[in-house]
């Protein structure tokens, strides 16, 4: 072939091959200066970017504490539910995952894009959108794993309060854990973190602590689609302490059941005097928190909570630790330990005159009736308004103020709840600053508060720890539900820590009030016509607190609240070893509506204590009247006496 | 014909010793990423018929390829293009794949020496210091055909490849600088012209390299960024060789194709780059050589030919794996998975081999 020299053609390959030459070298040049700035300058950075992508902590929640009755009766425990989880990480696009988990698995918009948007929650958490994932739900999850892997269900555990509504109040409810509460301080330090499940109120709340174990983490490897393919590390998570506490399941039975089969409201609190355990605790109405424990995003039961929270008959409020009322005449007890210790009055010398009533100034305070000059023991058997008016004005506001502060009336008992109010208990002072167009202290004024009316304004459990303390003998014990919290790796076995305030008291003052309640049962006083089984020695005090005048008029469901507070044995060489009280809303007369509710209660206890069978209808909860599901026939609206908002100086 | 014993002692063994360690490089990072061990033994076996082939073109006289052979091969690839249209297998959207007796041809790459050397035959004669406008159209019209098929399997990279081949005759051939300027005029027109009626996700290709920050991690922008995690987490030693992640856990997709320089990246580090890189420049180097060293035009327009695509591929991929480049499709020559693409670089080494040992023979 012939073949010709480029170069004496003219035609210059060589240098063209030249230039390619060299551009090609100028190519590798910047390619390899690009390689070494990501290899070596930015090398640090990526490789960080190289873990993040393929190492993934997935947590393993631990288990909550179960919650037993003081017989270890199994109250709350945890059941394994399908939950579907988002992990934030793995979406791709947002708006399609939020229009997918809206259309198909009826989860609500707003909660969702709340959770999505949350800045303080780590991309690589998952949100938990909904629990109780159904079997259609789940068969969605799985069938559309491909288009969204962000979307899997995870198996966890779950709040369950096996009876419902009972005892829901000092048991509470469970939620996530909320920016609010995230910001404060103390969640802080315990390590609590976003989506977090923590106690939103009771037992559940009060001891998160101890309940909420420690989480577990899977440190796993995963692929470019977030699947798991090897496992690095685990830590397993450690189950809650199981808390043990002093509520006696069958007495909260009874003790509900007594408001429910009569369709009434109010609250009682039974416990034992000696240490201050709590044995029953009601509130009604109640609620669910069975429903807050399935609540996460999901509409349906969105709209189970707000149903509850907008109850215009507020279930979720404790009345018995948050309620405040007057106490009526149950103050009498107190009264008459103040002025026996006091020495306003003696035991020899104790007779006043009743009157049918006292003249002060121009108005004219009235007494149920005339009841003579009764002695103390006869002023509180028969409930004598017009002996504690003038013992009142006798011993004045100052010295009353004094003693029933000492039995910390006006104070938080400490009761190892949340949320429990201070109450009222009127002063000079306490006039002045809440009501200033009429800032002085009037003998009227001590008349009123001397029967427990007027501005007193206690809670239930306040009343009962202070009477407690006075029956057995000045020692005031704080009422608690703790009893024990059980050992975990995580913590050792702990029980209550009682301290009860020591008043000093004498003999004969606790004599005296001990025979007094003994014989408003007994001897023909105020509660003689309930029947109460003679062999219980119990001993009580009614009380009828005044609804204000105003809300009388407007309908007869607001007719006062009835009071009873009771104790037994009581007069007997033994200490009281129950204590009730309780209040019926609306319920009239003391010895009316609240009187026979603490009668079952304590006849239960006693049945109990002598291995007797409780009588079946006192606990047949299962048999509920239409309460559960309809509104209260009262139909009342928030009892002013029952919200602390409306009352002035409540703190 | 020369003696066999002369041939040995003018074969370079540079030559043909730098592609061999290329592709032995490749079947590392093969190993590493790719979903099963087959894809290993099939490079190796086509690294042994694309040497088969390598060395019988190095028996064979270069200028009878050109002149003889040249045209059958390109019409019988011309053929294969057609039918690969009609009957080929698509693997992710591309329909360029032939499956033969259990092994997949992609005459696309076939077609890429065919043309190299067709234009080589073409300008083996010219006289003139530089192109006619007549031998330009007649040089466009050899590319054409190959090129308008091989954009009907939708084989964006391919496609780009033979507009590079022909580019690179075009400066090879003397283009007067007057169609230079036009050129480069007009392939900027182009480009803004075909941009808007470019698909959405080629648009966004070239975005992630424009904006990387703004491109999407978990979309468009996924692959190159994966690519530069890949790259950056390997450092200068690298994570040793199966120890990568990202090619290992499927961040980067098909890693052993296009990305297959990230894997050695990531496993090798900067010294597996490097020596990566001076062994393709040794490629390179030997085949400028073997250009300058020829006394025949056709010699020296073929290896150049060869040179050009080899840079064009590593500039495209390379550039691609380090977020310089957007993706198109373009492997690594002979180190990325793939037999006809292997066979196809040896063909050129073979016809630099026998353009060497017949340097003197003129």
């Amino acid at each position: 072939m012939s073949s010709t020299n480029a170069r004496e053609e003219g035609f210059n390959l060589e240098l063209r091959v030249y230039l390619i030459q060299y551009l090609v070298l100028a190519v590798f040049i910047a390619l390899g200066i690009r390689f070494y700035v990501l290899q070596v300058a930015r090398h640090e950075d990526y490789q960080a970017r190289a873990e993040n992508n393929r190492i993934r902590d997935i947590p393993i929640p631990a288990s909550r504490g179960a919650i037993f009755d003081r017989n270890e009766n199994l109250l709350v425990d945890n059941a394994s539910a399908f939950n579907v989880v988002v992990t934030p990480e793995d979406i791709t696009n947002k708006e399609d995952t939020v229009n997918a988990l809206v259309q198909n698995l009826d989860i609500d918009r707003g909660e969702l894009l709340v959770e999505l948007n949350d800045p303080l929650r780590p991309k690589s958490q998952p949100i938990l959108v909904k629990q109780n994932a159904s079997l259609a739900d789940r068969a969605w999850v799985a069938a559309h794993e491909l288009e969204h892997p962000e979307i899997t269900i995870d198996q966890q555990p779950q709040r369950v309060y096996k009876y419902g509504k009972l005892a829901a109040h000092l048991l509470g409810y469970i939620g996530q854990v909320n920016p609010k509460q995230l910001e404060n301080p103390e969640f802080k330090a315990a390590g609590y973190k976003s989506g977090d499940i923590v106690g939103q109120d009771g037992i559940e709340k009060k001891y998160d602590r101890e309940l909420r174990g420690q989480d577990g983490m899977r440190r796993v490897i995963v692929d470019s689609r977030g699947m798991p393919k090897a496992e690095l590390a685990r830590i397993e998570p450690i189950k809650g302490q199981d808390i043990i506490l002093t509520l006696d399941l069958d007495l909260q039975k009874v003790a509900e059941q007594q408001f429910y089969s009569k369709n009434e409201t109010g609250a009682a609190v039974v416990l034992n005097p000696q240490n201050g355990e709590i044995l029953a605790m009601v509130s009604v109405p109640s609620f669910d928190p069975n429903v807050f424990a399935r609540n996460v995003v999901s509409t349906g039961s969105r709209k189970e909570v707000a149903a509850i929270v907008n109850d215009p008959s507020h279930p979720m409020y404790n009345k018995a630790i948050q309620g405040i009322y007057p106490t009526g005449s149950t103050w009498k007890i107190l009264m008459a330990t103040a002025a026996l210790e006091e020495g306003t009055i003696t035991l020899k010398n104790s007779r006043i005159v009743c009157g049918g009533g006292i003249q002060v100034g121009n108005r004219f305070v009235h007494c149920g009736k005339n009841h003579g000059m009764p002695d103390i023991h006869a002023a509180i058997v028969h409930s004598c308004d017009g002996y504690f008016y003038r013992l009142g004005l006798k011993m004045g506001v100052d010295i009353i103020h004094d003693w029933v502060t000492r039995f910390g009336m006006g104070q938080r008992t400490g009761v190892d709840l949340p949320g429990e109010v201070r109450g009222i208990i009127p002063s000079r002072e306490w006039k002045k600053r809440v009501n200033p167009r009429d800032p002085v202290w009037k003998d009227f004024d001590t008349v009123l508060a001397s029967i427990g009316q007027g501005s007193v304004a206690v809670p239930p459990i306040q009343l009962i720890r202070a009477e407690a303390g006075i029956v057995i003998g000045g020692e005031f014990h704080t009422p608690h539900l703790f009893k024990q919290a059980k050992e975990t790796q995580l913590g050792a076995v702990k029980y209550y820590d009682d301290k009860p305030t020591e008043v000093k008291l004498s003999e004969l003052t606790i004599e005296t009030v001990d025979y007094g309640m003994w014989g408003v049962i007994n001897e023909g006083g105020t509660a003689s016509g309930v029947g109460f089984p003679r062999e219980i020695n119990a001993g009580g005090k009614t009380g009828t607190a005044q609804v204000i005048a105003k809300e009388k008029v407007r309908g007869k469901e607001h007719k006062d609240h009835s009071w009873f507070i009771s104790f037994a044995p009581m007069h007997t060489d033994q200490k009281p070893e129950i204590g009730v009280v309780c209040i019926t809303e609306n319920g009239g007369w003391g010895a009316s509506a609240s009187a026979p509710k603490v009668k079952m209660i304590e006849a239960a206890y006693f049945s109990k204590k002598l291995g007797r069978p409780i009588l079946p209808e006192l606990v047949a909860l299962k048999t509920q009247p239409k309460r559960e599901t309809t509104r209260p026939a009262t139909g009342a609206p928030a009892k002013p006496n029952a919200d602390p908002k409306r009352r002035p100086g409540t703190p | 014909m020369v003696d066999i014993q002369r041939k040995f002692k003018d074969v370079d063994w540079l030559l043909l010793l730098a592609p061999i360690a290329l592709t032995a490089f490749g079947c590392v990072g093969i190993s590493s990423s790719a979903p099963d061990g087959s894809f290993v033994k099939k490079q190796i076996f086509s690294l042994g018929i694309g040497l088969a082939i390598a060395i019988a073109i190095m028996f064979t006289d270069y200028r009878k390829i050109v002149m003889n052979i040249a045209p059958f091969f390109y019409a019988a690839v011309l053929i294969l293009l057609v039918v690969v249209l009609v009957w080929g297998t698509q693997i992710n959207g591309n329909k360029a794949w032939l499956r033969i007796a259990g092994f997949s041809l992609q005459p696309s790459e076939f077609a890429k020496a065919a043309t190299i050397l067709m234009l080589a035959r073409h300008l083996a004669h010219q006289r003139q210091t530089s192109l006619s406008i007549k031998d330009m159209l007649i040089m466009a019209a050899i590319v054409m055909p190959p090129l308008i098929l091989v954009y009907a399997e939708h084989d964006t990279g391919t496609t780009l490849t033979f507009g590079a081949i022909l580019g690179t005759f075009y400066f090879l051939g003397g283009m007067r600088k007057v169609f230079l300027g036009i050129g480069v005029v007009a392939v900027a027109v182009g480009l803004v012209a075909v941009y808007p009626h470019l698909k959405r996700y080629q648009i966004e290709r070239i975005n992630v390299i424009i904006h990387p920050e703004e491109a999407d991690p978990r979309g468009f922008g996924y692959q190159t960024i994966q690519s530069v995690i890949a790259v950056g987490s390997g450092g200068v030693l690298g994570k040793g060789i199966g120890h990568g992640t990202q090619g290992r856990l499927g961040f980067l997709p098909f890693a052993w194709t296009d990305f297959i320089a990230a894997v050695i990246a990531e496993e090798t580090g900067l010294i597996g780059v490097l020596l990566m890189m001076v062994l393709y420049l040794v490629l390179i180097w030997r085949l400028i050589a073997v250009a300058k060293a020829s006394r025949e035009r056709s010699g020296s327009l073929i290896v150049m030919g060869f040179v050009g695509l080899i840079a064009f591929h590593i500039l495209c991929n390379l550039g691609m794996v380090v977020a310089l480049m957007p993706i198109m499709g373009i492997p690594l020559p002979l180190m990325s998975y793939g037999g006809t693409a292997v066979m196809a670089m040896f063909i050129g080494v073979g016809l630099a081999l026998s353009v060497r040992m017949r340097r003197f023979v003129n």
